[in-house]
């Protein structure tokens, strides 16, 4: 006699209804008036900001190359009194957050990007560009002969700062692209939010992301377009990765305490990032969100300021409405990224892609368990 | 014009009861708002016109009222009854103007506050003991169904409860009022301080328990003290307010007044005693307060440790003992107020006072941080932290009575210590952490949104803060008024207080100047020459 263990039915995923949503093209947020007007209202404040945040860092990674110490970074070039002056005063762009974003990003790799940072290729063409930039500077001479990893990994970081740069130029343009539909009534609902994301991250997918400088005269290709390194798959999945899902367990506002094993020694098991934030501060020394949530207050349109204005504190805690309607955006982004890379069509009726594609998504949503997802329905 | 401070309320009262039609709660408010600040002017020009150097009653008034009884409407004011007078008007005021502008049935609720304030205000202006009675009884109406009517979901049982032990209270205190005068033969209950003289030490030990326990009932000590946490927890703020700031403090203003003052041998044969119900009140009241998790709860039991002070300080009978006595009091019902009032605003703005899932409070986008800070200001003055009323308090009744209680002085100290651990404990619960009001384990952690509290509910607060500070920073502002006062109480017990003192009693300071400011020490020959000698 043989016997056999009963058949178990297959239990739901616990985020199952998430996954049917994205298959039929909607958006992990609901779908509601005061939900499209807050997303569209911050990422055209998000937009303007990202705008400046790809200029600069942009900025330091042509004019900035190898300046160890560079002081007037966040100036792009105008160094005038009144501007000094303004950043003192502190009443100016926080562009610390990009390089926040740009070190997570730097810090947790992936994506060909990182890979190509490690080959030889990249190797080469960096100690060329380094030697050119150091030929008639002894102590820089002198500290790549003591310590010859130290200049190579300040070129990776100026690759990412770059990088990021480059992808944000997108990033803004689509966002503020986004509130002029909106405002032209194109754009009503949040799987329309999404679908315009998702082309727009889908139009730029295959741009080319290259990096070189000048230096005496000479450029040196540091990420040449050969390296065959494009938009969404090398730099825009990296920063979702980055800077959504893990973050960095120090420059939030909950503090964690690493002698008590509170950060998982695994880095890809971090869920630090954006999509898991607390938008209510604890007494942290405003670091990200709250940099990013200054920065966009200063571009909210009206209609985003009033309705902010109508509810509880009216503006005295706009920081932390800020920062819950841009996690509701993010949601949004990942909505569209996630659709955007399916294995195959959402519509796919071939049963084997259709498993692919849940499976796909059934991974990343287990990692949304612990995410403000709950939060964000209400 | 000390009838000036019991009619002007009752007037007040009146015209709230008269008021043609529908009376507005803003108009009731205003008019017993008027009332009370006309006590407080009323109160000024006594001030300006009280002799500090002048141990006995001032501004008496004697009207004959039922002489075969022995009841006169005898007032007198000293600066035993001058400064809880000033905090029973100015705690009267912070009640109404605190007090929720849609209550229903404003007319009897502002009606019963301001007959309230005149009760206590006669309590601690009569200088017959029969008066006193009546005023002291007089107010326990009032309070009942202040409590019973707008008191919280079991104000029967809190109402009901508070009333038995009070109006026990009173049979006991009564009791002994009539006892001192019938053994004594007199015909007269006015206060003297030689009443007792004549009487066998057994008798007045027996007169003494019961005012003891009368007044502890009212104070409350331990065992006598369950009904005031019910009471607190059910009654609203502004009657919280008024009854930790000022109702308690008649049982203790009874205790040093009859007690300390009328019968001096059994006072001394029964101090130790005392003082060893003063730390067995205060540790359990400390420890009680810690296993709270209603903060409302937790203040309440608080005030129950920190009454047992005034006791210890009473039992001691020195000469900064006794105006240290006077010092806890005020103390007490300056800091006590404070937290019951931010505990009633944390209370209606986040509808909760459970220590078990209020948290965060202090954040500053969305939580309280202002309530919060006066909340650790609150805490650290009651806690003793230097700088605010309630260090000088507490070091006054130390200081005062450790030369003579030092084992039961040490106790209490730690009692003190207990105090920053309860509320640390309620301050690190309910004001730091992610802000919540749900617990820990609870998921998801939603994004709370508090209401912003206003300025008008912020500045009797910031009011009662200023206060705190500022007699920490000058006590004698508060210790003048008092000091020739207590030292005439002293008068009887130097006799004791030499005896008892194991030191010097060179070791022991007469005045709060000269303990707050360590001025070399001297023993006074009398209280005259005291105040010759200290202050000039």
């Amino acid at each position: 006699m043989i016997n056999t263990l009963p058949a178990v039915a297959a239990v739901p995923h616990p985020q199952e209804p998430f996954i049917q949503k994205l298959l039929r093209a909607e958006a992990l947020l609901p779908d509601s008036e005061t939900n499209v007007l807050e997303v569209v209202g911050i990422l055209k404040s998000y937009g303007v900001v990202l705008d400046a945040y790809s200029k600069n860092l942009i900025y330091i990674a042509d004019h900035q190359f190898l300046v160890l110490f560079p002081f007037f970074k966040y100036f792009n070039g105008e160094v005038t009194l009144p501007r000094l002056l303004r950043h003192w005063w502190h009443d100016r762009i926080n562009f610390e957050y990009a390089e926040y974003c740009m070190k997570t990003m730097l810090w947790h790799g992936g994506g060909q990007l990182d890979a190509y940072l490690d080959s030889d290729d990249f190797l080469q063409r960096c100690r060329a560009a380094i030697a050119a930039k150091i030929k008639s500077n002894p102590a820089m001479r002198g500290l790549n002969a003591l310590f010859s990893d130290f200049l190579p990994e300040q070129v990776r970081q100026m690759v990412y700062y770059s990088a990021l740069g480059q992808f944000w130029r997108v990033m803004s343009d689509l966002f503020i692209d986004l509130s002029d539909a909106y405002d032209a009534g194109k754009v009503q609902t949040i799987p329309e939010v999404v679908a315009f994301i998702k082309a727009g991250l889908v139009a730029a997918a295959a741009n080319p992301i290259t990096y070189s400088v000048d230096i005496a005269g000479k450029t040196y290709d540091l990420l040449p377009k050969s390296a065959g390194l494009t938009f969404l798959m090398d730099v825009a999945v990296p920063y979702v990765e980055a800077v959504f899902f893990r973050g960095t367990p120090f420059l939030g506002t909950v503090s964690y305490n690493a002698q008590a094993y509170q950060i998982s020694a695994d880095q890809s098991r971090f869920d630090y990032g954006a999509l898991y934030a607390d938008p209510l501060p604890i007494g942290g020394a405003g670091i990200p969100p709250t940099l990013l949530m200054q920065d966009m207050r200063h571009y909210l349109p009206d209609y985003l300021t009033a309705f902010y204005q109508a509810q509880g504190r009216g503006l005295d805690d706009v920081r932390v409405k800020i920062c819950q309607s841009f996690q509701k955006s993010m949601f949004c982004v990942t909505s569209a990224s996630l659709q955007g890379l399916l294995p195959y069509p959402a519509d796919t009726q071939d049963s084997v892609e259709q498993a692919t594609n849940h499976d796909f998504l059934a991974g990343w949503m287990t990692r949304l368990a612990t995410s403000r997802l709950d939060i964000v329905q209400l | 014009m000390l009838s000036a401070l019991i009619l002007i309320p009752l007037v007040g009262a009146l015209v709230l009861i008269l008021w043609p039609g529908q009376l507005e709660a803003q108009t009731a408010k205003v008019v017993s708002a008027v009332s009370l600040g006309l006590t407080l002017v009323v109160l000024l020009l006594l001030g300006s016109q009280f002799e500090l150097t002048t141990p006995g009653l001032q501004f008496e008034e004697l009207l004959p009222w039922i002489e075969p009884l022995g009841l006169s409407y005898r007032l007198g004011l000293d600066g035993l009854s001058l400064p809880l007078l000033v905090v029973n008007s100015l705690l009267g005021l912070v009640s109404i103007y605190i007090s929720d502008p849609k209550l229903h049935r404003t007319r009897l609720y502002y009606v019963l506050l301001l007959v309230i304030n005149s009760a206590v205000a006669g309590a601690f202006l009569a200088a017959n003991l029969l008066l006193f009675f009546i005023f002291y009884e007089l107010e326990l109406i009032p309070l009942y169904l202040l409590i019973a009517i707008w008191g919280g979901a079991r104000r029967g049982y809190a109402a009901t409860k508070f009333l038995i032990y009070t109006a026990l209270s009173g049979v006991l205190v009564l009791g002994a009022f009539l006892g001192l005068v019938w053994l004594s033969g007199n015909s007269s209950f006015d206060y003297d301080s030689n009443l007792a003289a004549a009487l066998p030490l057994a008798q007045q030990m027996t007169l003494l328990v019961a005012l003891l326990v009368g007044f502890g009932i009212k104070i409350p000590l331990f065992p006598f003290h369950t009904w005031l946490p019910d009471a607190h927890v059910e009654a609203s703020t502004p009657v919280s307010v008024l009854l930790a700031g000022v109702l308690l403090k008649l049982g203790t203003y009874g205790v040093v007044r009859f007690g300390l003052g009328l019968l001096p041998d059994a006072w001394m044969a029964l101090a130790p005693w005392m003082a060893t119900w003063a730390v067995i009140s205060v540790l359990y009241g400390s420890l009680a307060a810690i296993a709270q998790t209603d903060m409302k709860k937790m203040v309440a039991y608080s005030s129950i440790g920190h009454m047992g002070y005034v006791l210890l300080a009473a039992a001691a009978s020195t000469p900064i003992s006794i105006v240290a006595t006077v010092f806890q009091m005020i103390s007490h019902g300056l800091i006590s107020a404070l937290l019951f009032l931010l505990v009633g605003v944390v209370y209606k703005t986040t509808g909760t006072r459970d220590l078990t899932v209020l948290r965060g409070l202090l954040n500053p986008e969305r939580g309280l941080p202002f309530i919060g800070s006066m909340m650790i200001l609150g805490v650290m003055a009651s806690a003793g932290i230097p700088g605010m009323v309630g260090f000088i308090s507490e070091f006054l009744v130390f200081r005062g009575s450790f030369l003579i209680f030092p084992v039961q002085t040490l106790l209490c100290m730690v009692g003190s210590g207990l105090t920053a651990v309860y509320f640390l404990l309620l301050v690190n619960r309910a004001f730091f952490g992610r802000l919540a009001i749900a617990p820990p384990t609870a998921t998801p952690q939603l994004d709370v949104d508090l209401p912003r509290v206003s300025w008008r509910d912020r500045a009797p607060a910031l009011g009662l803060a200023a206060l705190i500070i500022a007699f920490g920073l000058q006590p004698n502002w508060l210790a003048r008024w008092s000091e020739h006062t207590t030292l005439a109480l002293h008068q009887p017990y130097q006799g004791f207080v030499v005896g008892e003192s194991r030191f010097a009693p060179a070791a022991l300071p007469a005045t709060v100047a000269e303990t707050i400011l360590i001025v070399p020490a001297v023993s006074p020959s009398s209280a005259a020459d005291a105040a010759e000698v200290y202050l000039p």
